[in-house]
């Protein structure tokens, strides 16, 4: 039968380029495998296989095209288009909706793999077949969950295009048999649209960063595994290093811009919250970054290589298991934003082979791997560095352990539930370790290989110290934080900060190209400065006094009248207005600082809104002024968003029967029929008008104050007409129809309306000063600019060292 | 390398830490009933929205009120102090942390288990595109 308005073509296009990826990737696997085996069967097999990694790479860039026509040309009867997409959405947010759902963001993930792949082929030299062979499988896993087919009753994947009328729950329906379906189901005529929290500007950049980074930790995984699986048991590191770093610097951009967006787009209120999302990237990058300072300590004095083989490898499944915490819906319980899906069971196979085929390579060339049997001193660098990875070790292992409580559940089958106050418990395992990191990172580029004349580093970081111990009373006075942990931890991050800018001004004289390490160590030390100083000291302005029970606020939001100034902290604010712009209601709050001659001095005007989303609800998206030491950050809680109509601003119906001469109470006023005027008009002009009742209405409130009104009914050709009459109370306004005469009862119906803006318009908001938030993203971005130099220093190097 | 085996027993001995603070600090999933025998202090209590009856959102009071029901079926009055979550009639599964009054269980927390943005629209497709529309 052929469906009327189906674009059949670009699905079949789509499927025939997923299977044609799919197919390609096992053939590339297959013929990268054997090309590793020895030079002879190189000859032979490598340009099949370079050309099935490139025919998998068009593929898939086939598959993403395929995705974009749809999405673009809005073509509803794809699941993946109308569930992602609608026809409002603006074109720069049609990016987003590609990696909304899960088979988009594989494929991003499997688009960043190619283009690394290819760079691979082009400069990994003897290592491309095995390197290869490697991305290969990987592929074929990460393509298989975009397959969406059927293998003797298992479901493997689950494809993008896939038509609605096609999916197993709609098979037999009645409307799936008839041709003209598009065009008599409604549903079809708009998509749902894009979750309304994507829709922002850094959820067009963040999810591509992050996906690079999960990427790129894929190829020192790749390396360590070779290196083991060759026999290459050191030369794999120096290929690995460089990459490794490039890995750092993404995935970390790419889990700090998470942060960024939640800041700027979420109303959690923060930049972090230990939520199991952010928790499984960060795991991942902590593990990379320890294996990546174990490389380094290798690469000088060739200990430690088990370790560092291990966490490399480990960085990586840590990646696939975030997928799979993040992905498989077993987070349900416990995750503000856990993304559920069907595809659990095939990621849990992809998880546990990837593990078991490592630790098995592994344990077979245990005893092979060279180890240094000599004892570190207890002052060289080694040491100190070794130290510092295994601390990143078991603060990554904690935050792994706490979030995996839903899969601790299902496999041990308890019900422990997750923590009362999980950020609380998140910040007191994390501070002591955050603490130890940051002190070793002031010192450990001081102390020397083998081992350090003492009295020599002291001499060198006495001057930070101590900088760093005035400084950290300065700061903590201006914030009032005396908390010994936090003030330690401020003036560990003070010092390793000093310390390295002490050692790129003095030691390397301001060498740029030296320098990676010494930037990225002031950034991360400023990135955890920042986090604590914003956290530990944010104050929530908007809050009152109220209390349930002990430590137990009532409130933290504060509710601010239309027009009214309301104290607020250190503020006060006044909402003026709100807006409907586009699918965004806007309101205006302004910020005053009271003066002592109590006039007020205007500050600033934040504009927190409403994304009006009808299919998902509304969400509330915050505003912040920014300021150099603190933001004021502030997010609706509750908002009236429904719309008047402007010309009738009348509402609440109520019914009022009264009689001449009798009155009722109506809010909070007596309301008098004074007296019912009959207007029989006889003149010639008007003989068309038959009869006219005229009510003549007093209206009285509880100060005595009076207000009168008439409303008018008319009868003219038999046909009623009803005149309303108008009554101001001071803000108050009322209407009154005069609705129908009761000749029996002797009384007439009224109708009375009260003016909208009766109930004056409130918002409930909540406001958070966040001091020195500026510092986290400062070192975020030093940090992203130091390990930049430090990868291109060692891809430099590893140049070198080939060329050598 | 001795020093190694020490920093190596330590790690071990920091990882059992963790895993014991866990075990011993996680409180368990509980019932309202379990909640109620200690009244004041807090738990976690998982139920399901009553979608029958009334959810009551007080922005004056900034007070939301609506009725769980937990595994063991039993019903409970919920007050929770702050503003509805985003999509708040449509979760299945809530998570509420607080504590037993007489009147009702008190939250100071709440969590959402929405159903699958996936599963939702494909109850939609279920309900309003078995019967066609001619």
């Amino acid at each position: 039968m052929e469906f009327i308005g189906e674009h059949s073509l670009i699905g079949n296009l789509g499927q025939a380029f997923i299977s044609i990826a799919f197919a390609a990737s096992l053939l590339a696997a297959f013929s990268f495998y054997k090309s590793s085996m020895n030079e002879q069967l190189k000859k032979i097999w490598l340009p099949l296989a370079r050309a099935s990694f490139y025919t998998h790479g068009a593929s898939v860039l086939g598959i993403i095209s395929c995705m974009f026509i749809m999405i673009y040309n809005h073509y509803f009867e794809y699941q993946y288009v109308w569930q992602h997409s609608s026809l409002e959405l603006p074109t720069h947010y049609m990016v987003s909706c590609f990696w909304e759902g899960q088979e988009g963001s594989f494929l991003l993930w499997t688009f960043w793999n190619i283009l690394l792949g290819g760079i691979l082929i082009k400069k990994s030299k003897s290592w491309e077949p095995a390197i290869m062979t490697i991305v290969s499988v990987i592929q074929i896993f990460l393509v298989s969950m975009v397959l969406g087919i059927e293998i003797m009753g298992l479901k493997l994947g689950s494809s993008p295009f896939v038509l609605i009328r096609n999916l197993e729950e709609n098979l037999g329906l009645p409307w799936t048999e008839m041709a003209n379906y598009l065009q008599v189901v409604p549903q079809f005529l708009d998509g749902r649209g894009l979750n309304p929290l994507l829709q922002n500007y850094w959820m067009v950049i963040h999810p591509p960063i992050l996906f690079l980074g999960f990427s790129l930790t894929m190829i020192p995984f790749a390396y360590a595994l070779v290196g083991l699986w060759k026999k290459q048991y050191s030369k794999w590191v120096n290929e690995a290093l460089p990459w490794t770093y490039a890995g750092i610097m993404v995935l970390g951009t790419g889990i700090l811009m998470g942060g960024a967006w939640a800041y700027e787009a979420l109303s959690f209120g923060g930049f972090w919250a230990w939520d199991p999302v952010e928790n499984s990237s960060l795991v991942p990058w902590i593990i990379l970054v320890a294996a990546a300072h174990l490389m380094l300590i290798y690469r000088a004095k060739k200990a430690a290589l088990r370790t560092t083989i291990s966490l490399t490898i480990l960085a990586f499944i840590l990646i696939i298991y975030s997928t799979y915490l993040t992905r498989s819906g077993i987070l349900g319980d416990t995750s503000v934003h856990a993304f559920a899906g069907g595809l659990a069971s095939q990621l849990l196979v992809y998880l546990l082979s990837f593990t078991v085929v490592s630790i098995v390579l592994f344990l077979i060339r245990l005893k092979d791997i060279p180890s240094n049997k000599s004892e570190d001193d207890s002052s060289s660098r080694e040491f100190w560095v070794f130290i510092a990875s295994m601390v990143l070790f078991i603060s990554a292992f904690q935050i792994t352990w706490f979030t995996s409580l839903p899969v601790i559940n299902k496999v041990f089958g308890t019900h422990m539930a997750p923590p009362l106050d999980a950020i609380a418990l998140y910040n007191s395992w994390q501070t002591p370790f955050a603490l130890l990191i940051v002190f070793l990172i002031g010192i450990t580029q001081y102390l020397a290989y083998n081992k350090t004349n003492l009295r020599k580093l002291f001499k060198q970081i006495a001057f930070s110290l101590v900088l760093a111990g005035v400084l950290a009373v300065t700061i903590a006075y201006t914030v009032q934080m005396w908390h010994a942990l936090y003030l330690s931890l401020l003036w560990a991050t003070l010092f390793a900060a000093i310390s390295n800018f002490e050692y790129f001004r003095k030691i390397l004289k301001g060498n740029w190209k030296h320098s990676g390490a010494s930037v990225a160590h002031i950034g991360f030390a400023l990135v955890i400065m920042g986090a604590l100083l914003s956290n530990a000291n944010k104050r929530t302005i908007s809050s009152n006094d109220g209390f349930i029970a002990k430590d137990f606020p009532s409130n933290e939001n504060i509710l601010l009248e239309k027009g009214d100034t309301t104290k607020m902290g250190n503020y006060h604010v006044l909402y003026k207005s709100d807006t409907l712009l586009g699918i965004n209601k806007t309101y205006e709050v302004e910020y005053f600082n009271l003066l002592e001659d109590s006039s007020f001095d205007y500050q600033f005007t934040l504009y927190p809104f409403i994304q009006m989303n009808e299919i998902m609800g509304n969400v509330a998206e915050p505003a912040t002024q920014h300021f150099a030491l603190y933001d004021v950050y502030s997010h609706l809680t509750y908002a009236d968003t429904d719309e008047h109509d402007p010309n009738n601003p009348y509402h609440h119906e109520s019914l009022i029967n009264i009689k001449q001469g009798d009155s009722v109470i109506y809010n909070q006023h007596f309301l008098y029929l004074d007296s019912l005027m009959v207007n029989a008009n006889t003149t010639e002009s008007a003989r068309a008008l038959d009869v006219m009742l005229i009510a003549n209405l007093r209206m009285q409130n509880m100060q005595g104050g009076i207000t009168t009104t008439q409303s008018i009914y008319a009868v003219k050709n038999n046909m009623a007409q009803s005149f309303p009459g108008f009554i101001e109370d001071g803000d108050l306004k009322y209407k009154f129809l005069f609705d129908e005469v009761n000749p029996e009862a002797g009384s007439i119906q009224i109708k009375a309306y009260e003016h909208i803006d009766n109930d004056k318009p409130f918002i409930v908001m909540k406001a958070i000063i966040f001091p020195y938030i500026n510092v986290l993203w400062i070192g975020m971005i030093l940090m992203a600019i130091g390990t930049g130099i430090a990868m291109i220093q060692l891809f430099r190097n590893k140049k070198q060292i080939s060329l050598e | 390398m001795k020093k190694t085996e020490i920093v190596l027993i330590l790690l071990v001995a920091v990882i059992i830490g963790v895993i014991m603070s866990l075990t011993f600090n996680a409180s368990t999933y509980i019932t309202f009933a379990d909640a109620e025998k200690q009244m004041g202090k807090e738990f976690t209590v998982i139920g399901e929205l009553n979608k029958d009856r009334d959810i009551l959102f007080e922005p004056r009071l900034n007070l939301l009120t609506f009725f769980a029901v937990d595994s063991l079926h039993n019903e409970r009055k919920v007050y929770y102090h702050d503003s509805k979550p985003q999509d708040f009639e449509r979760s299945e599964k809530i998570t509420m942390t607080g504590f037993a009054t007489d009147t009702g269980f008190v939250a100071r927390t709440i969590l959402m288990k929405c159903p699958s943005k996936y599963n939702e629209q494909q109850h939609i497709d279920q309900d309003t595109l078995t019967s066609p529309t001619y």
